[in-house]
């Protein structure tokens, strides 16, 4: 593969922009930051100011891989990751069957290589066959590969078999990720309870709805001194749950979502009700909103995660009430959440946010992986640039993803990922501007 | 007709479809109500018919059962001449598995002009009028979101009685949390400058209840207090097994309208209700026939204010 020069760029570190402005990459591996003596007969990418950071994170996406694969697939996924700027995805097991065992983990690490984009790494479920009965083989997934344990798209059914995983798993195993939701109170659940319910009509889910298994779930890692991560937090009431338990210094991480952080229910109204912006857990108030941006400022929330939830437009192009839940992301994902901390002048700074998206969510994957979300001499060269005056419309036509809708489509954004490379390997570049 | 409304004159009709009342004007809403006028007139001749709609076809596609918005629409379309076709789910390809849009394409290449949608969706309306190119849409109920032409029938039946509505209060009882019709004429009587107070079971009201812009009273017979207009909703039976209150029993002797709930509003409050009736649960029949009722009025309106809609949308230009 040889060398690559990445010359006059505003170098992101995971932490920091450090005062070097060139790196050097030798086959897969970053071997030079700021570059000693000038290099000849080498590949030189030329920055003029733009931003080089470590490839983004995703630890939530869908790629309804295996038995949905009409709606997206591996590799499909793999490249509107790529074209999104993340060059590591978790893909959630909630797939058709679910990824509940050794050779379906094998099955997603397999065909992630063979797409030849980003690197998609497997989330085993924590119950066999994502039944909430009992746990799967725990221990075999994690040697093939698993790198969280979840039955999202649900909770872990009961509290007995949460208790049990977080015990399982204990310190030392991938965390368990648990989407959050008391199931009694989602049920025939459309909307955020609130006034986007009381405008429509349509049924409520309460925050409470998450709020009660986040506690739940607070209260089983004190139990167990075990470690537990919440995924795509929505409402203002569990990022204080979440703030109190890290105070305690229970291990307790989060994460909370591209769409959640950048819309709330009045998306929803505005809309006439576009199935567009279904999505659970759903959009709410401008409240619950701020509350996250709160929550990334103090460090409550640890990472910013797509939630990737690909569904073919005829699927998803239904009325509100008769579509699925889910909005697809991952192409775009960026530019809209720097494109909204640029338009409403938000005094989040860009490190913090860059940082919830690259060296935040690699600390929460298992020890193989903890090289990734850095720029340092050594690590893989995971490496995405950024160019923050780009503006670009959202064009769902043009997209990797099978998923051809999103409720950013037709409109312009400015801020976008440019190029991006894994493990020294090119694999998408923005063809206006390289 | 007491009172013709000064703030009834000519406007410029700016509204292609009719998805919700949201964002009408209190103008629009007396223009409307002027139009219903006139068409109830033609109700009343010998031969009750109008060639306004003559060769426009309407299709009256409803996804959900109904006998009465139906039966007002297919009677307001015919008086208004023009050709009906009624498409309803039973018996339809939607039973066959196509899609809303598809059946929306499908009837507009038969050269629909008007697409009356009654659906179980929130939203329905909205998404059938962005999917048409040419064919206009008027909603006659999505789930439990708008029924805007209930709306306007109500509050073409109140200004008749009662002239200009401006200051007078209306009182919903009732399941305002599933019920379209509460939320469209909350906003109708809110626009056209009425106090509006609702009451009911706290399990049958949505959170955020001021987003619609009235207030909530528990107790029924406060919020009937003097009030020029009581509107009962309607109580399905199955929200009782859905447990949102203990007994048809318990809700009737609670918020049913007898003659003591209706003694707390004013003498000559009038009496309404969307039917069908629920009697004995949320209306008593003495209520519901009595001399303040202007039920079968509301029915009658219906016609003409659908009459009126058919009309600026469909056919005014």
């Amino acid at each position: 593969m040889g060398k690559i020069v990445f010359r006059n760029f505003k170098i992101f570190d995971g932490e920091e922009f450090i005062k070097e402005d060139s790196l050097v990459v030798e086959n897969d591996v970053i071997i030079e930051i700021g570059e000693k003596k000038k290099s000849t007969d080498i590949e030189i990418i030329e920055g003029n100011g733009r931003i080089l950071s470590p490839g983004f994170i995703d630890l939530h996406a869908h790629f309804r891989d295996p038995g949905l694969e009409w709606n997206e697939d591996i590799y499909s996924g793999a490249r509107a990751g790529a074209a999104g700027g993340f060059t590591t995805m978790v893909a959630m097991p909630n797939t058709k069957p679910a990824i509940s065992e050794p050779s379906l983990v094998e099955y997603v690490l397999t065909h992630s290589k063979k797409a030849n984009a980003s690197r998609i790494l497997p989330a085993g479920c924590v119950s066999k066959n994502r039944e909430g009965k009992e746990m799967a083989e725990l221990l075999k997934m994690t040697e093939s590969g698993a790198v969280f344990f979840t039955d999202d798209g649900d909770p872990v059914s009961t509290s007995d078999l949460l208790r049990l995983a977080l015990l399982y798993t204990g310190k030392n195993q991938p965390r368990i990720m648990e989407h959050p939701e008391e199931k009694s109170l989602f049920i025939g659940g459309q909307v955020h309870e609130g006034r986007v319910s009381a405008l429509s009509g349509l049924k409520g889910i309460p925050e409470a709805t998450e709020e009660i298994d986040v506690a739940r779930g607070i209260s089983l890692t004190r139990e167990t001194s075990g470690r537990i991560h919440f995924t795509h937090l929505s409402s203002a009431g569990s990022v204080e749950l979440i703030r109190q338990a890290k105070k305690e210094g229970l291990d307790v991480t989060c994460d909370t979502t591209f769409h959640h952080l950048t819309l709330n229910e009045n998306a929803v109204i505005n809309s006439g009700y576009d199935s567009r912006y279904k999505v659970n857990p759903p959009l709410r108030s401008s409240r619950d909103q701020k509350a996250l941006w709160d929550g990334i400022l103090d460090n409550t929330i640890d990472a910013v995660v797509t939630d990737h939830a690909p569904w073919h437009i005829d699927i998803k192009d239904e009325p509100f009430q008769d579509a699925p839940f889910g909005i697809a992301s991952l192409e775009c994902a960026i530019a809209v959440l720097l494109d909204y901390t640029n338009k409403n002048h938000t005094n989040v700074p860009l490190e913090l946010i860059l940082s919830k998206i690259t060296s935040s969510p690699a600390s929460l994957l298992p020890e193989k992986w903890q090289g990734l979300g850095v720029i340092k001499e050594g690590s893989l060269a995971d490496l995405t640039i950024i160019d923050l005056d780009r503006t670009r419309i959202v064009d769902c036509d043009t997209w990797q993803s099978k998923a051809r809708c999103c409720p950013w489509e037709g409109i312009a954004l400015t801020g976008w990922p440019v190029m991006t490379f894994v493990e020294g390997r090119k694999i998408w570049a923005d063809t206006e501007e390289y | 007709m007491n009172v013709m409304p000064s703030e009834t004159g000519q406007i410029v009709w700016r509204h292609k479809n009719v998805i919700d009342l949201a964002g009408w004007s209190r103008e629009e809403l007396y223009f409307i109500l002027d139009q219903a006028r006139h068409m109830e007139n033609v109700m009343d001749r010998p031969i009750k018919k109008v060639p306004v709609l003559r060769g426009k076809m309407c299709v009256n596609l409803f996804f959900e059962n109904s006998t009465r918005t139906r039966a007002s629409f297919e009677l307001a379309e015919k008086m208004l001449s023009a050709d009906v076709v009624n498409w309803s789910s039973a018996g339809s390809s939607t039973a066959k598995g196509e899609t809303m849009r598809d059946t929306a394409w499908t009837l507009e290449a038969m050269g629909a002009d008007i697409v009356v949608l009654r659906h179980r969706s929130v939203g329905a309306a909205q998404y059938l009028a962005s999917k048409l190119k040419r064919a206009i849409v008027l909603n006659a109920g999505d789930g439990t979101h708008a029924h805007p032409t209930q709306a306007l029938l109500d509050l073409y039946t109140a200004w008749k009685h009662l002239g200009n509505l401006s200051g007078k209060k209306i009182a919903f009882v009732g399941d305002v949390l599933h019920s379209r019709v509460a939320r469209s004429d909350i906003i109708g009587f809110n626009t056209i400058g009425c106090k509006v107070v609702v009451s009911g079971p706290p399990t049958m009201m949505p959170k955020n209840i001021e987003a619609l812009g009235c207030e909530y009273e528990n107790d029924p017979k406060k919020a009937v207090q003097e009030a020029d207009m009581v509107y009962l909703l309607r109580i399905q039976k199955e929200r009782q097994q859905d447990g949102l209150f203990p007994s048809v029993d318990e809700y009737h002797k609670w918020w049913g309208a007898d003659k003591n709930l209706i003694a707390y509003a004013k003498p000559d409050a009038l009496v309404m209700h969307p039917g069908p009736l629920n009697r004995g649960v949320e209306i008593a029949s003495d209520i519901s026939d009595g001399h303040q009722s202007v039920i079968l009025e509301q029915v009658r309106s219906g016609v003409a204010i659908r009459m009126a809609l058919l009309y600026l949308c469909g056919g005014g230009k």
